[in-house]
């Protein structure tokens, strides 16, 4: 069942005040890098969620992202929608697509599921490639940001737009961790462990699997708004299989299936991103030779090796403190 | 409560379930006995719908369930332990309990609300831990339970979906003899309108338990009736002592 550590708190503190901080320090080109990572993390968390949580790994994820970002402003631009009815269309439509993918794909595992996303996202990149209305290869300029003006808020600011994110992807992963708690997400956990033994028990199993990916496109879909908005402007590329994989990445570079983690691998791969390419073109070869270490460390991710370094501390600590609590129990009761 | 009828099942040229017809009555006990490869495990996976037979027809409260797939079979009331552990390791006895109450439950599918928190699954869970003797360990995780807590929790996430008919294959495998005692007193301890379907080897069990006794070799039955009838057979004795052939 998915648990909330006292030291993935303290990660989520000091990740949230650290994106605070930088909110309110840094230029327009540190906001835009900020915002990079708030969007990546919601894509992540979102594929966290099924493949760290639900063992469904994906490389559709990139694929609903787009869609998301091209419904989105096709339903703005084109049919004229107010831009809050656009982006709920849009993640609508994206929650709709991923439940159907994960309905098809729920009976194959392992190596098959991963083709068979891999084939369902390069069909929805090869669409909009090809398709003169959506711009095809052009791709489509973006509408403009959410109207904000009734509580005061100019999202044509880089700074309110890196805080609005921020709150977005609070939300996300509040309700990342409600879905986790729920009674659908206890029988995605049993799945994962035995799935043979949870269908014996009388579960809908492929039901699991495609309302958890219907549930994770939703997020993915809310990436895709996002990043639209972000950049203003959309392209094909959003949905080639190369994001999804580098989404994946990031997910296994941060710790998979312990939702914080995605959320470190998500600034640990901007930020070198970012700073590697000022030095060499070749920053891809850098970022590969750090996930091989990564992996070949045996620790889950960068956040997994945290875990594994700190965790029997804050144990200690915390027993400590309970042993010293029912110490003061006894103490009252004599 | 549970019957089948000329069930058939080959795998290539080996015939494992030869026309095996079997009527359980509401609340009856039944072992299944016979020599390691008579088709007692393969006869279980097809009445539970993991394997599909080739012929014949299995009914469970007078409804043909034949066609229908293992999850459809479990929640009209079939539902099994396996002969190895298929717990869920890194989860608390409480928490195996809940994930087959809750199914029961319908509250599986649900979101924004945790199963654990149901009134009704909370029940189940009190209900069968209570029945099963898993009280004391009921926060423990499995891996830190021995391996006869383990087989009794394994009999509890059967338990907890509230099936009409339990088939529970070997429950006391690999357990010592104390244990095996505590196994006749839970199966005692259970309600007595639910079916018993039991794969054992466990002699001493099987006639302490047993309301009937089925004897399988090579996939066909070749004994049906009371235990007293099978305690001093001839053909029992054989089977187990490899003598069938000769028989």
């Amino acid at each position: 069942m998915f648990r909330h550590t006292p030291l993935r708190y303290a990660a989520l503190i000091i990740l949230f005040s650290g994106a605070l901080f930088t909110a309110f320090t840094a230029g327009y080109f540190g906001m835009e890098i900020l915002t990079e990572i708030l969007i990546l993390a919601i894509l992540v968390l979102a594929l966290d969620l099924v493949a760290g949580f639900g063992g469904m790994v994906s490389l559709a994820h990139g694929a609903l992202m787009g869609l998301g970002a091209y419904a989105f402003v096709a339903l703005a631009t084109k049919a004229g929608l107010d831009p809050w009815v656009a982006a709920s269309a849009a993640v609508a439509i994206t929650a709709g697509t991923g439940w159907v993918i994960g309905a098809i794909c729920a009976r194959s595992h392992g190596i098959y599921f991963i083709m068979a996303t891999l084939a369902f996202g390069q069909m929805g990149y090869s669409y909009f490639f090809e398709q003169s209305f959506f711009g095809g290869d052009d791709g489509m300029v973006g509408p403009r940001r959410f109207d904000l003006g009734f509580i005061g808020i100019n999202l044509n600011d880089s700074r309110s737009f890196a805080l609005f994110c921020l709150a977005i992807l609070g939300v996300i992963y509040l309700v990342a961790m409600a879905i986790l708690r729920s009674g659908l997400g206890r029988s995605l956990t049993g799945v994962t462990h035995n799935e043979k033994r949870m269908r014996a028990l009388g579960l809908n199993v492929w039901r699991v699997k495609a309302d958890v990916f219907g549930l994770s496109g939703a997020m993915a879909g809310i990436a895709g708004v996002l990043a639209a908005q972000h950049i203003m402007f959309i392209s094909p590329k959003m949905l080639h299989w190369t994001v999804s994989g580098e989404a994946l990445v990031v997910v296994i570079l941060g710790g998979l299936g312990t939702l914080v983690g995605p959320l470190v691998g998500a600034v640990a791969f901007v930020v070198m991103k970012h700073e590697l390419s000022h030095v060499t073109t070749y920053w891809h070869l850098i970022v590969g030779l750090v996930l091989i270490a990564v992996v070949m460390s045996r620790a889950n991710g960068i956040f997994g090796f945290i875990e594994a370094r700190f965790r029997p501390k804050t144990d200690r600590m915390i027993q400590s403190i309970q042993t010293r609590d029912d110490a003061k129990e006894i103490a009252k009761d004599a | 409560m549970l019957e089948t009828r000329n069930l058939d099942k080959s795998f290539g040229a080996i015939h494992v379930t030869r026309n095996v017809s079997l009527k359980l009555e509401r609340g009856e006990r039944r072992v299944i006995l016979g020599p390691n490869g008579a088709g007692k495990t393969t006869l279980f996976n097809q009445l539970v719908g993991e394997i599909v037979p080739d012929k014949g027809q299995i009914l469970l409260a007078g409804e043909d369930v034949t066609a229908l797939p293992v999850a459809k079979r479990a929640r009209r009331g079939l539902s099994r332990s396996y002969q190895k552990n298929t717990l869920f390791d890194g989860l608390t006895v409480e928490e195996n309990l809940a994930l087959a109450a809750s199914v029961h439950a319908g509250v599986s599918m649900t979101l924004w609300r945790d199963a654990l928190q149901s009134v009704q699954v909370r029940a189940i869970v009190e209900e069968v831990a209570n029945q099963v003797n898993l009280m004391p360990y009921i926060h423990a995780k499995v891996s830190e339970i021995s391996y006869g807590v383990r087989r009794q929790l394994e009999v509890g996430v059967a338990l907890a979906t509230k099936p009409l008919v339990l088939l529970m294959d070997e429950p006391t495998s690999g357990v010592g003899p104390e244990m095996a005692k505590g196994f006749h007193d839970l199966l005692a301890g259970l309600p007595r309108d639910l079916t018993i379907l039991i794969i054992e080897h466990d002699m001493d069990l099987a006639f302490a338990v047993a309301d009937t006794i089925t004897v399988l070799n090579y996939g066909e039955v070749v004994f049906d009736g009371l235990p007293e009838d099978a305690r001093g057979s001839k053909l029992l004795r054989d089977i187990y002592l490899g003598a069938w052939e000769d028989a």
